[in-house]
């Protein structure tokens, strides 16, 4: 196992390399140049240029020893990733936003992953039935639906029409206050794509020969579900579960943004729209090596809910 | 063992919400306190005045730092006062020294970074400070434009700036011989050449005093240490999501005005004449970026004050641009106000298709239906622009709509462009748009646009591109056509007409790279004269002139709408003003009575 952990942290630097190749070509190479942008409407050339050499848009991108390039490596590997175009540093802003978004995105996980593998159990178990067909037109019809339109409908009814949340966040209000809409929000737009995920593989254990046995053995149905056809399918939620993770990490663009919650998916969003490559840099270098080491976690994890992997 | 693993997730969660709700434990409402409640639509940059470009921080800093002068707040024409500045300044014979006396007794919020946390006394010295630091190089300032080539020794020091190996290097005690205190209470300032606009200038946010103190202990993270003189100092800023200023103790006072012009009587602008102002306690301003949360809120009433979101303007006004029933009932009230801003379709004069083919550029300006396009993108939120003066400044000619004849005309478009094609001698090639977004309404923009130039025979191709793109473009003069506007710093056309002085062609604000010499002799005449009749003839000559070349398709001038509730008073729009917090009063028990409602 230690073998294989190594052999796969190894297996990352490539990647990270990759991930960071790409979005220096894509913001740097085919985006060009922000420096007019930073400098304001009425700026004089010496000060674009003077802000080139500042933020060092004046180094060759490639092919030097001081290229932007390898400029770009450097701040990765010593995660200092200077100031944001508005001066700000980057690492506060991602410090101040993490727990806004764990905040909102954490308890979603939890929510969506609790009903979701729930009633997907109890679906499959009515499986061809009149309750089985309406869930997965539910389903299809939930999937179907714009995100957005999930938030301005759940924002305007929820919260404004009927005063059930508050509309927006606001700093008298507590955390559970302001974040109650957005958690149920999250959790309903998902339940069409992630029931209907569990409920095939739920279907695909319950087909299995030892539930037939289980129940010929009088086992309850409660511990048929529970404790036997959930433990079995772990891999595919497993997969999906710890994959998943990384991406608390990222907050969530539409939701913090029209609940202003102050997290990363509102930083993220507004980094891109100005174009801010150092905030952009960072969330998605952070978010690569959170990726790769919870994709090795779901490895480890396979091995230790299913006896048939092996890591060696 | 086993209850305690399931109940993990949840002891997680509540650890979350907690940590998370720290951050606003300080900001509870304080049941007798008054305050305002704003919403902002943008992103608070940053609050270092010689820093700030943008409208919104703008806004905020305004409330927090002070100028030498501010606009009268009730009286039209608008009207400069004094702020920081004892009296309006002394100004020499020839126009080239001016010399204000500065108030005694005014404080500096206090701060950490003054001795004993307590805030000093301001001095002239403060603004020498403050202007040298926009000066220097290695600051970056947005605003160098406000004095670049103004000052004596002023770009020097820039020059010698420019050596320094970054900003903290600058020795800020080296002389400028146009910036003088004989003592502390008196700034003397001579100019290189007469600059009229000064006082304007000097009632401009970024030319505010700063603290060395305060520049010194905060270095870089000034932008979120703001220290002024103002009425307001910030108590909590959450960056992103919410701000809230409280009154300053140390602040001076001022009374609310007891003039202002015919009606503000009637509209009970002067029933608080010569009453102790600030008459609120805090201001909180939520960052709500989305238009429908911001509209919801205000209907909730928890925002004084909104604009109408374009989706929601049927909802609120009716066809007689009258509030509707729906809006009286809750007793919203309405101003209507013409903003200092023109909006173009930019051509590059560079470009070779477009410099030497003005009717190619006319007739891209005649196809243009203004009217339709106010109505379908602005819900009638405009004028239709002949020129480039706004209506709103005193040098807007009302004949100009009679004289331009580059207004909707897809007949004479259709001429035009056989002209054009002759004078290219060719087929014309496809044009190209600029547009600076990349969302649906840019999108819609660039059909509507496409369609109209379709009409009249000519083809256009749009690219839709992100702001800094757009901005990069336009700046390294590569966009051909461009979708563009401005909004004046001061009400005096001047600021208008720099954007065609040739000197200023990209990076710098003429973005069209147009050049006429005989608008540039008009430029430099007017720039260095005071306001006359003289001088209001000489600006629309030089329109007359922009038109007649056509640099531009000018498509309109904005008019805005502001709805407000009825416990908000003394609410008078301001084009130029900032730091307007201060005259407001509100009347809690009517929100109280909103609320329930």
């Amino acid at each position: 196992m230690t073998t294989y952990i190594i052999r796969r942290l190894l297996y990352t630097i490539p990647i990270i390399f990759g991930v960071l190749l790409v979005t220096f070509l894509l913001f740097n190479v085919v985006g060009g140049d922000v420096s007019a942008e930073i400098a304001g409407k009425a700026a004089s050339k010496e000060t674009i240029e003077e802000i080139r050499r500042e933020y060092g848009f004046d180094k060759p991108l490639f092919f030097s020893s001081d290229s932007q390039f390898i400029d770009h490596l450097k701040n990765a590997v010593t995660f200092n990733f200077g100031r944001a175009y508005d001066r700000e540093p980057v690492t506060a802003k991602i410090k101040r936003g993490i727990l806004p978004s764990l905040s909102l995105t954490v308890p979603m996980f939890f929510g969506l992953l609790i009903i979701s593998i729930s009633l997907s159990l109890v679906v499959s178990f009515v499986r061809g039935s009149k309750w089985d067909t309406a869930a997965v037109v539910i389903c299809v019809a939930g999937m179907s639906i714009p995100y957005l339109s999930y938030i301005l409908f759940g924002q305007y009814f929820l919260a404004y029409k009927w005063g059930l949340f508050p509309v927006f966040f606001s700093p008298d209000l507590s955390p559970v206050q302001y974040v109650a809409l957005p958690v149920i929000i999250g959790i309903v737009s998902g339940l069409g794509s992630n029931l209907r995920f569990y409920r095939t593989v739920m279907l695909d254990e319950m087909r299995s020969d030892y539930v037939r046995t289980a129940f010929a053995k009088g086992l309850t149905t409660s511990r048929v579900l529970f404790k036997h056809v959930l433990k079995n399918a772990m891999i595919p939620i497993i997969t999906r579960v710890v994959l998943a993770i990384p991406f608390l990490f990222l907050g969530s663009l539409l939701l913090e943004r029209f609940f202003g919650i102050p997290g990363l998916g509102y930083l993220m969003i507004e980094a891109i729209g100005s174009r801010d490559f150092r905030v952009i840099n960072a969330m998605t270098y952070i978010s690569a090596i959170l990726f790769v080491i919870f994709n090795l976690i779901t490895d480890i994890c396979y091995a230790l809910v299913d006896p048939r992997v092996s890591l060696d | 063992m086993d209850f305690a693993r399931k109940l993990a997730p949840v002891a997680f969660i509540a650890a979350l919400l907690t940590l998370a709700g720290c951050d606003s434990s300080s900001s509870k409402t304080e049941p007798n306190q008054i305050t305002i409640h704003s919403a902002l639509g943008a992103k608070i940059r940053g609050l270092d005045p010689g820093d700030i470009g943008d409208t919104t921080s703008a806004l905020v800093a305004s409330q927090i730092f002070e100028c030498l002068y501010q606009y009268h707040y009730l009286k039209r024409p608008y009207e400069l006062i004094s702020q920081l500045a004892e009296d309006m300044p002394k100004v020499s014979e020839d126009g080239l020294e001016y010399t204000i006396r500065i108030k005694r007794g005014v404080y500096f919020a206090d701060d950490a970074c003054f001795e004993g946390g307590k805030g000093r006394e301001l001095k002239a010295a403060d603004f020498i400070y403050a202007w040298k630091r926009i000066a220097n190089i290695k600051y970056l300032s947005k605003n160098w434009w406000i004095f670049d080539n103004r000052i004596v020794g002023l770009d020097e020091f820039r020059e010698y700036t420019k050596n320094c190996k970054k900003a903290e290097d600058v020795d800020y005690s080296r002389e400028v011989e146009g910036l003088q205190s004989p003592d502390d209470y008196t700034l003397v300032i001579k100019l290189k050449k007469p600059w009229p606009q000064i006082t304007y200038l000097l009632a401009h946010q970024p030319t505010t005093p700063m603290a060395r103190e305060a520049v010194e202990y905060y270095g870089k993270d000034i932008i979120n240490h703001p220290v002024g003189t103002g009425p307001f100092m910030l108590k909590l800023w959450h960056r992103g999501s919410y701000l809230e200023l409280v009154r300053n103790p140390n602040w001076r006072g001022e009374r609310y005005p007891t003039e202002g012009e015919n009606g503000d009587l009637k509209k009970g602008l002067l029933a608080d004449a010569g009453r102790d102002i600030p008459m609120v306690d805090k201001i909180n301003w939520m960052i709500i970026q989305e238009d429908q949360p911001r509209w919801l809120q205000f209907l909730r009433g928890k925002i004084d004050a909104s604009g109408i979101p374009k989706d929601n303007f049927n909802q609120a006004i009716d066809l007689q641009r009258k509030l509707t029933p729906v809006m009286k009932r809750r007793n919203i009230h309405l101003e209507i106000f013409r903003d200092p801003s023109t909006y173009w379709l930019g051509f590059n004069m560079e470009d070779p298709v477009l410099s030497d083919n003005k009717p190619l550029r006319q007739a891209v300006s005649c196809a243009v239906n203004r009217e339709k396009y106010i109505e379908l993108f602005t819900n009638n939120r405009g004028e239709p622009a002949y020129g480039f003066i706004p209506p709103l400044m005193k040098a807007y000619d009302p004949a100009i709509k009679k004289m331009a004849k580059t207004g909707y005309n897809p007949e004479r478009a259709r001429e035009l462009v056989e002209e054009a094609r002759q004078i290219h001698g060719a087929e014309l090639p496809v044009l190209k748009l600029s547009m600076p977004g990349t969302d649906t309404v840019f999108r819609q923009i660039g059909q509507f646009i496409r369609h109209n130039l379709e009409e009249v025979g000519l083809k256009i191709e749009v690219e839709y591109m992100d702001w800094p793109t757009f901005q990069d473009k336009v700046k390294s003069k590569s966009a051909q056509i461009f979708s563009l506007g401005w909004i004046a710093d001061y009400p005096d056309a001047e600021n208008f007409l720099q954007l065609f002085y040739s000197k200023n062609a990209s990076p710098g604000p003429n973005n069209f790279n147009y050049s006429n010499p005989e608008v540039d002799r008009i430029y430099e005449q007017v720039a260095v004269m005071q306001d006359s009749p003289e001088r209001t003839e000489l600006y629309r000559k030089a329109e007359r002139i922009v038109i007649e070349d056509c640099p531009a398709v000018f498509m309109l001038h904005g008019v805005a709408y502001v709805l407000y509730h009825d416990w908000v008073h003394n609410y008078k729009p301001h084009a130029f003003g900032y730091g307007l917090s201060k005259y407001r009063r509100l009347d809690q028990a009517k929100r109280a009575a909103y609320e329930s409602f």
